[in-house]
């Protein structure tokens, strides 16, 4: 019995020593952040993480999409959530949380970039031209993802290598939005001439970049760019979806107008349908569109009637994302954009027969009547003003509003609000963490 | 004759205490035997410890309360009975030189149990020889509850112990705050042991149903439950170290008693109601109101009839369609007997209840085994199983839009619960939110939780000092949820997807291994020292599945299997392993003056290799002044006794692998990736609470008056935080040690014996409160942050934690009916910067107060509780008292509101638009959450011995019961003890969102036993 007790207390004794191992345990379905992307498989891995974040609830899985909206004249806030009510009275506060989330989301995609471009130069084993062509897609990427932070924050802070310690947030400070349209431009090009394979239609391609490169050329104001860009896009060989619904698939299929989409599946879901669709449809409601969009849509418009369900603002719901359940990819630049910048960028240039030309394309696929010029439209004003609204026809639904009415200069007349309020918020949550970070004027 | 002898010490419990001393006389002719009771419930004590002063002999009481002991030497003698709970009684009797004497005692309830077996984690003490801060509450205080877990048992009951029932639902987890929070990210409730092996006390569950958690320790059945123990002050923690800042309960199981089997049969049945319905308007007041909204926006008259087409031909009372009177049962055979090498205890029990809003029920179903068996006079082995499985029927609650409570207060009165074809209506006919009648029929959410809890214990007594223990102890805890959202209830998300079926398994595991020893010695008549040591590993293991599918062929079928997408998955397992090294010294002087030493040094996974131990000291002095010979004049003191004790405990749940930084999944269609999630800090490690605790005990007059008093400073330094981090460096928060938290306070238990007789009338009050004050005292560069509901709570320099913070609401303009808020800032503009303080949700004192009463086998109890000075932020008003921006009935203070110049009232006009500004998150949603409330309330008899047998029982006892039977309150909502953000919500205590209120219950039972 004795040598019972003795042999006890040596068990023990020998199981807490032979414990000390068990204090080293990791995650089994997370790799620790050193083996991340060290391999072919692992920088391929990183890129889907990349697109990956594109898929967020606060991005265009949501709230970046729904606020482009709301912010503008397109939607109304018809739900329960405050931070949506804010948005839809043009009453943010500094720390509206959505506006937050926005920020994080696109940030955090800037993340999965910045490191992608860090560390496939150094991943062994990968042949020279995936390696570029997954660098060119980062920086697709980057430069997509700081063209949305600058349309709604203006300068933000520029962060083109990863943050490795807190102290390095901490000390961020904010760059002017030329500079951050200096590094969209340069991220762009170099993706452009990075990129060589046919990529499918959700990840980024040559196409993509130029598509993008015209989209901020527009943005600049620099319409020769934007047209060369545009037309380098056409003679592509892309075309209209044969009908508008296609575009807006329940189950994301391709259609020959797709330049690049985000994927979206039953999984990986977007929130466009469930926030969009009455409560009837099985949605929530979160926002509906605005007595001055249902009203823009001619009857006879077949985006219309896609897109909006009811006449009466507030009890009219949106349609364009056919189910609840989400699996409707996202057109993060389709080609009817690429027609509609290349018409603008036309009638800026004063070349209006052209650019008349070009935007019938849509109203055609609409199941409207093409304009004649001198008869429908005549000044170059007018051509401008046919393409500002073919444009929000066309895009409602889609988080392009706000922006574009920024861009066209339109924004304080028809939001009837302050200039200040042409920039959100830049959040509160940062600006504690960060204080080298300064609020926009007004807040 | 106050425990001068050592060797009166007993070793009760499953936790082996020393006894060293004179061996049992050989010489033995007589026998003493008779029966113990309870003074106050006329009740048999089982258990209770008998023994014979100066000698060896002793017994412990069997069930029906009859001792017998045999062997004793004739002469003057002093017979001794102690038992957990009650006053120890000594008596002098002259034991015959042979036969049989017949001595009966009557043991009287005390709140300071002096003299009373302390568990303090590997090993046990006497309250008398305490130095620390330990809460005790037992079986009697235990087997009245009505409730699934059974630490509500501690409410009310040990002062500095905050318990909340977060809400009413059959089956939930409650909120346990010992001296306050001193977490703002990691768990703060409290340590749980269940017979010396820690249990899986985090809610692994899966589906959140807002405030309704579920946890492990409903799988306890009350019935089986001898005690629980609580250890409050560092010194008593620090033997737990890492996981002590938040106080550690332990809980210890019934034993079997040697004997004859003595077979015991207990059980009540009663009915359950709610306790309050909420004062809401009628569909003619509702459509006045709106209207009165509407036109007061310009949207013309009679809106809601002429607009919207409605009308007052139906009024609905929702809440009353959901509610229901509903039974609540439990019972409980057991079996306890032995004999000198073998003892045994077998019980069963079931515990059942459906719920009082219609669509919620709960029933356990559980046995426990628990053993002792001495294989030699040297080696004892104990076994503990206990085997459960709870089935917890739920309804959605709190935070959805699809809660049946929540929907069933929003729900507009002219809309009736079915058409006329028997249909529900829906939002097509005019609801606003998903009919809550519907959902309670047709959502079906179901949590089915299995519980095996055992251990296997090995003593050797190595010499009559030294015993070595070793001790393996296994918690296998299971939870599988199913959840079926059926396309029926027209409005929802399922109805469009044709119906969504979730399942999710959940499983934590732990291991524990400990092997200890106890030593102790007395010499020299004057010293006394204790000391144990020993080493623990404890391995915890958790795994999950889940799966979510969409869109179900009909609506009879229910399961994931009859879906048609999957939209969503997930299946993991992690792990989290601690090893210790762990110490005591108690050294009694002359048994006037204490001491207490107490070390863990506890390793973990959690932290990296440079920060992964840690060490956790604490240590105690007491001086038994009464003693001391300038006290001995002092006539009516029994005792008093000054304690203080300072030590440092730890906490270190916040995950299980919160230092590392990794990549986690990120795929992309059916790409898989991965993308970095974490930003990691290798020199994360322990949160330390620093606790000072100066208490005394006294006890008056033969013990007719106990008071226990304690003052304390709680302060927690390097808290485990998420903390934020600016986002645009792609990661939002960084697990970091910052800040500190400050608890201090005072509280004392009182228990005082008004009339005291053996045989007639005795009457015994008692009283304890807690005062704590909770202040954060220092954060990440002192950056305050908000969190919970609507961003209510803040987290602020000076405040305690989780203050609200809001607008101030002043009152309603008499010119305009619109609400005037504070600004702050003085700019004239009412925006975030004047968001202010406004209340605080942590009480100024709460506490408890019980009476009982006995006379002649009739007894009855009035225990209530109370809370003082806590403030409620009432969530449901944001939209029951919105004044027209959303479609929800109104509370009916509404009815009071502003309706043309010069009315003067604090309910501001109705708007359809919110334009009065009375939707605004602010202080007037903050109440007063003070409450008193009458708990429970016992009439209890116990029938005459004659009576009992000739029925053929050795004992029998019947009982009538009410729980909460009433609250006085000034707060608005169903209970002001509540909260919807449930357990885990550290920060974000307070907060009522549509609660499943509280139950009222009223029940008859009885216990017998053969």
């Amino acid at each position: 019995m004795r040598r019972l007790s003795r042999n006890l207390l040596v068990t023990t004794a020998f199981f807490a020593a032979a414990c000390t191992n068990f204090l080293d345990t990791n995650p089994p379905d997370a790799l620790p952040d050193q083996l991340a992307i060290t391999s072919p498989a692992g920088a391929r891995a990183a890129l889907a993480g990349a697109y990956n974040a594109l898929q967020s609830g606060s991005y265009y899985g949501g709230d970046f999409m729904f606020f482009n909206d709301l912010y503008g004249d397109n939607a109304l806030h018809t739900g329960t959530f405050s931070t949506y009510g804010d948005a839809g009275a043009h009453q943010f506060r500094a720390d509206n949380q959505t506006v937050d989330d926005i920020w994080n989301a696109i940030y955090e995609a800037i993340k999965r970039d910045n490191l992608l471009i860090e560390k496939v130069p150094n991943v062994a084993g990968l042949p020279s031209a995936e390696r570029d062509q997954i660098l060119g897609e980062a920086y697709f990427l980057r430069g997509l993802n700081y063209h949305n932070l600058v349309k709604l924050y203006g300068g933000v802070p520029l962060v083109v290598t990863p943050v490795k310690r807190p102290e390095d947030a901490a000390s961020l400070t904010r760059s002017s939005a030329a500079d951050v349209y200096t590094q969209i431009v340069a991220d762009l090009k170099q993706a452009e001439q990075l990129m060589s394979s046919d990529s499918p239609t959700n990840h980024a391609t040559v196409a993509a970049a130029k598509a993008l490169l015209a989209r901020v050329y527009l943005y600049r104001g620099d319409n020769a760019n934007a047209l060369a860009k545009a037309n380098e896009v056409v003679a592509l060989g892309f075309s209209l979806a044969l009908d508008y619904s296609d575009l807006f698939d329940a189950d994301g299929k391709d259609t020959p107008e797709d330049i690049f989409k985000v994927t979206f599946t039953a999984q990986q879901f977007t929130n466009a349908g469930y926030y969009w669709q009455s409560t009837d449809d099985g949605g929530r409601a979160e926002l509906g569109p605005t007595q001055s969009l249902i009203d823009a849509y001619d009857p006879a418009d077949l985006r219309g009637q896609w897109n909006i369900k009811g006449t009466e603002a507030g009890s009219a719901s949106g349609t364009k994302w056919p189910t609840a359940i989400g699996a409707e990819d996202f057109p993060g630049i389709r080609f009817a954009e690429v027609l509609l910048i290349k018409a603008e960028a036309l009638a800026r240039l004063g070349q209006l027969p052209e650019a008349v030309a070009t935007y019938n394309d849509i109203r055609v696929r609409a199941g409207l009547a093409p304009h004649e010029l001198g008869v429908d439209v005549t000044t170059q004003q007018q051509v401008l003003d046919a393409i500002d609204r073919e444009r929000r026809l066309e895009l409602a639904e889609e988080g392009d509003r706000f922006a574009d009415l920024v861009r066209s200069g339109r924004a304080v007349t028809v939001l009837g609000v302050p200039a200040f309020k042409l920039l959100f918020p830049i959040p509160q949550a940062e600006i504690n963490v960060a204080p080298g970070i300064v609020q926009n004027p007004g807040y | 004759m106050k425990l001068r002898n050592w060797s009166s010490m007993p070793a009760t419990g499953a936790l082996v205490l020393l006894a060293f001393g004179s061996p049992a006389s050989a010489a033995a002719q007589a026998t003493i035997q008779g029966t113990i009771t309870d003074s106050a419930r006329s009740r048999a004590i089982a258990g209770a410890q008998v023994s014979v002063v100066g000698t060896g002999a002793r017994t412990q009481s069997m069930p029906d309360g009859r001792y017998r002991l045999t062997g004793v030497a004739p002469g003057s003698r002093t017979i001794r009975v102690q038992a957990i709970g009650f006053s120890p009684v000594t008596r002098d009797v002259t034991v015959p030189a042979t036969g049989e004497i017949t001595v009966d005692f009557v043991l009287s309830n005390r709140t300071v149990q002096l003299e009373e077996v302390v568990v303090v984690g590997y090993g046990t003490q006497t309250r008398e020889n305490l130095s620390t801060a330990v809460s005790s509450v037992s079986a009697p205080d235990i087997e009245t509850l009505a409730h699934a877990s059974v630490d509500v048992a501690l409410q009310g009951k040990a002062p500095g112990v905050q318990v909340t029932q977060n809400a009413g639902n059959p089956g939930n987890a409650v909120t346990i705050r010992v001296r306050g929070a001193a977490s703002l990210t990691a768990n703060s409730q409290p340590l749980y042991v269940v017979d010396g092996v820690p249990m899986v006390s985090e809610d692994i569950s899966q589906l959140d149903l807002g405030g309704q958690g579920v946890r492990g320790i409903t799988g306890l059945s009350p019935d089986e439950i001898e005690s629980i123990d609580v250890l409050k002050d560092a010194a008593a923690a620090a033997i737990y170290g890492s996981r002590g800042s938040n106080g550690v309960i332990l809980i210890t199981t019934k034993q079997g008693r040697s004997g004859k089997p003595v077979v015991t049969f207990s059980t009540y049945a009663g009915v359950q109601s709610a306790s309050k319905q909420l004062s809401l308007l009628n569909a003619t007041q509702y459509l006045a109101f709106f209207d009165e909204a509407a036109e007061n926006d310009g949207y013309g008259a009679r809106y809601m009839e002429d607009q919207l087409g409605f009308t007052d031909a139906v009024n609905t009372d929702w809440q009353k369609a959901i509610f229901r009177r509903a039974p609540i049962g439990n019972a409980e055979l057991a079996v306890s007997g032995g004999t000198e090498s073998i003892r045994y205890r077998v019980s069963g029990n079931y515990f059942g209840q459906e719920g009082t809003v219609i669509g919620s029920d709960y029933r356990r179903l559980g046995g426990r085994v628990n053993l002792d068996f001495k294989a030699s006079n040297k080696l004892t082995f104990s076994s503990k199983l206990a085997v459960s499985g709870e089935a917890n029927h739920r309804v959605e609650g709190d935070n959805s839009l699809t809660g049946v409570v929540g929907n069933a207060i929003a729900n507009q009165p002219m809309i009736p619960i079915r058409l006329s074809d028997g249909s529900f209506a829906s939002t097509a006919d005019g609801l606003q939110y998903a009919n809550s009648v519907a959902i309670a029929d047709l959502n079906d959410t179901r949590a089915r939780n299995g519980t095996i809890l055992g251990s296997l214990e090995a003593r050797w007594l190595a010499t009559p000092n030294l015993t070595a223990t070793g001790r393996v102890g296994v918690d296998l805890y299971t939870v599988r949820e199913t959840q079926y959202e059926s396309p029926g209830i027209i409005g929802t998300y399922a109805a469009s997807v044709n119906g969504v079926a979730k399942r999710a398994y959940s499983l934590g595991n732990k291991y524990v291994f400990d092997g200890f020893l106890n030593w102790g010695r007395a010499w020299g008549g004057r010293h006394n020292l204790q000391v144990t040591g020993g080493s623990s590993v404890e391995l915890n293991r958790t795994e999950s599945n889940f799966v979510r599918g969409e869109t179900l062929s009909d609506p009879s079928l229910h399961e994931v299997s009859n879906a048609t997408t999957v939209t969503d998955f997930a299946g993991t397992r992690a792990e989290n392993n601690l090893v210790s090294v762990f110490g005591r010294a108690n050294y009694g002087l002359a048994d006037k003056y204490l001491f207490g030493f107490a070390i863990r040094t506890d390793g973990s996974s959690s932290f990296g290799p440079d920060n992964r131990y840690g060490v956790f000291p604490g240590g105690s002095v007491a001086w038994v002044m009464s003693r001391e010979p300038f006290f001995a004049g002092l006539k009516g003191v029994d005792l008093f006794k000054l304690r203080a004790s300072a030590g440092l405990t730890g906490n270190q749940a916040i995950g299980n692998y919160p230092y590392q930084s990794s990549a986690c999944t990120a795929n992309y269609g059916t790409e898989a990736g991965y993308a970095s999630c974490t930003l990691g800090n290798p020199s994360l490690h322990w949160e330390r609470t620093r606790q000072i605790d100066v208490g005394f005990d006294l006890e008056l007059f033969q013990s007719r008056v106990t008071l226990s008093a304690d003052w304390y400073n709680k302060r927690t330094n390097d808290l485990l935080v998420s903390r934020p981090i600016a986002g645009a460096s792609g990661y939002i928060s960084y697990n970091a040690n910052v800040g500190n938290i400050v608890n201090k306070g005072i509280e004392f238990a009182i228990t005082t014996s008004n009339f005291r007789s053996n045989h007639g009338f005795n009457w015994t009050t008692s009283l304890n409160m807690a005062f704590n004050r909770n202040r954060v005292t220092k954060l990440f560069d002192d950056q305050p942050f908000s969190a919970g509901f609507r961003l209510a709570n803040r987290v602020e320099v000076g405040q305690p934690l989780g203050a609200f913070q809001m607008y101030r609401f002043l009152g309603v303009d008499p010119a305009t009916g619109d609400a005037i808020y504070d600004d702050i800032n003085k700019d004239g503009e009412i925006t975030g910067a004047d968001r202010t303080i406004v209340g605080s949700p942590w009480p100024d004192f709460n506490g408890g107060l019980t009476s009982t009463m006995a006379w002649k086998g009739l007894d009855l109890t009035a225990f209530f509780n109370f809370s003082k000075g806590n403030k409620i932020f009432n969530g449901m008003r944001l939209f029951s008292a919105a004044n027209g921006y959303y479609y929800d009935n109104q509370f009916s203070d509404v009815l009071g509101r502003w309706q043309k110049p010069g009315d003067v009232t604090d309910v501001p006009r109705a708007s359809f638009d919110g334009t009065s500004g009375a939707r605004e998150v602010s202080s007037r949603f903050i109440e007063d959450g003070s409450y008193f409330r009458l708990q429970e309330l016992t009439l209890g008899y116990q029938l005459p011995g004659s009576l009992a047998r000739s029925l053929g029982f050795a004992n029998a006892r019947v009982f009538f019961r009410g729980h909460n039977l009433f609250t006085v309150t000034n707060y608005s909502g169903y209970s002001p003890e509540v909260n919807s953000n449930g357990s885990t919500a550290n920060i974000s205590l307070g907060t009522d969102f549509y609660a499943y209120p509280l139950a009222r219950i009223v029940s008859f039972g009885f216990q017998v036993g053969w």
